[in-house]
């Protein structure tokens, strides 16, 4: 019998009587807070919007090893000055995995920023940079980039459990920055299997979202932005 | 705007998760359950929306969102990697060895039913592999993409002389650490997790000598 066709069978496309629409509750939600304040520490606006988009470097992170042996293939990522390099875990020499934490020779692989922009692109998941990036600094245009604050464990509530990044951003430019698009960037380190060779990826854009309505940040005030994951919500 | 006394930070921190934004999902999933009798003809199709993720599956999905490391310069993985998954801060390697995880997926078929919590680690009474009584043959696990969409398959073989129903359905992962233990030797560890558990709103049968093929799709909206 012919099991292999029916495996290859691969729906593109998610059937209508599976979608989570009424009553049905999604398993998994991303959602986007903004908290503006001005000179004085007040809150001046609160935005919220749904994150939609992890791009397609966060696919490819995220494949299971069944992926590049079942299909013999790599993943090639690409990073935010358009360069590249080729991910293929595996428990077999050659391979290169993610860098881990050790005692002896660490390449970090971790969250280097929230990164805020002034500019907005049509497809988030080809999206490999922000379209405008906002530079960290006091000249006109740019924020000060606070450290982003990553969470200590998952957190349950009921059947749901969430965990969220955060990151704060100053504006000592002498006039408003107005933000448009919100993406998280992750440094990655391969490491190769049975060896000590690592390739570095350089930063890395895996999640990236256009506000729905622009964000402007007062001269002298700040911004905080929420990055939450979520299932069960 | 937003009066200032009405906001502080404890009320931010509610703010994280809304429940008064409209329903545009994130996310999108479903199981689906074909069943073949020994002549290959289809004899029964099911397909139903997946519902329950574990706090593991937010837990693994943090690598490629935060990484592995708590920052540039610290050699000590993230909160979700030490007090979710328990996986070590920091493995012991060698010289200038150093180390490295992945994961792979696989499907698991019981034949219980239990309470979905986020903390599940197993499914109520899984289906044995193997070729006896209540067991099946599973073959080996495959995965691919299209998109945002994540498949992963399994096929199963009713090898045995009884009927098996098929009632609960898990998405599990195994992560692999590897590290550098002494000089050009290698060591890794495992661990094994549930990052989904539903039942099926009708079981799957398998008469002697069926075959099904089992498929789980994870689709990110991008």
């Amino acid at each position: 019998m012919m099991i292999g066709k029916t495996v290859d069978d691969v729906n593109v496309r998610m059937p209508e009587d599976t979608h989570d629409t009424g009553k049905h509750i999604p398993t998994f939600n991303a959602y986007l807070v903004v908290v503006v304040r001005d000179s004085r520490g007040n809150i001046v606006k609160v935005h919220r919007q749904r994150s939609h988009s992890p791009t397609a470097n966060f696919i490819g992170l995220f494949l299971p090893i069944a992926y590049f042996t079942s299909n013999n293939v790599s993943y090639t990522i690409t990073n935010v000055t358009s360069g590249t390099c080729v991910y293929q875990p595996n428990n077999t020499s050659g391979a290169q995995d993610i860098s881990y934490p050790n005692t002896a020779t660490n390449k970090q692989t971790y969250l280097v920023m929230i990164q805020v922009g002034s500019g907005q692109q049509s497809n988030p998941y080809t999206a490999t940079a922000l379209a405008a990036p906002i530079a960290n600094g006091s000249g006109a245009g740019q924020l000060v980039y606070k450290s982003a604050v990553l969470p200590q464990s998952i957190s349950i509530n009921g059947n749901t459990a969430y965990f969220y990044v955060t990151q704060s951003f100053n504006n000592i430019s002498g006039g408003t920055v107005t933000i448009t698009e919100v993406g998280l960037l992750l440094q990655v380190q391969l490491t190769n299997y049975n060896a000590t060779s690592t390739t570095n990826c350089g930063q890395v854009l895996v999640w990236y979202d256009v506000l729905s309505s622009p964000i402007s940040v007062p001269n002298a005030g700040s911004v905080t932005i929420y990055y939450t994951f979520t299932v069960n919500p | 705007m937003v009066t200032p006394d009405l906001a502080s930070e404890d009320n931010i921190a509610k703010l994280i998760i809304p429940d008064d934004l409209p329903d545009e999902p994130s996310f999108k999933a479903y199981i689906e359950a074909k069943v073949y009798d020994k002549e290959g003809h289809v004899i029964q199709y099911h397909r139903q929306p997946m519902r329950s993720l574990t706090q593991y599956f937010l837990a693994l999905m943090s690598i490629p969102i935060i990484g592995t490391y708590q920052g540039p310069s610290t050699n000590q993985a993230t909160g979700p990697l030490t007090n979710t998954l328990s996986l070590p801060s920091e493995v012991g390697a060698y010289g200038t060895g150093s180390a490295n995880i992945s994961w792979n997926f696989s499907i698991l078929l019981g034949s219980g039913t239990q309470t979905f919590s986020p903390t599940l680690t197993s499914l109520a009474a899984p289906i044995a592999n193997g070729s006896g009584a209540g067991q099946l043959s599973y073959g080996s696990v495959l995965a691919t993409y299209s998109g945002t969409t994540i498949y992963i398959y399994v096929t199963v073989i009713n090898y045995s002389s009884t009927t098996i129903n098929v009632t609960e359905i898990g998405l599990s992962a195994t992560v692999y650490i590897q590290y550098n233990a002494s000089g050009n030797n290698y060591a890794s560890s495992q661990y094994n997790y549930l990052m989904s558990y539903d039942t099926f709103s009708q079981h799957i049968t398998l008469l002697p000598g069926a075959i099904a093929t089992f498929k789980i799709a994870l689709t990110f909206s991008g």
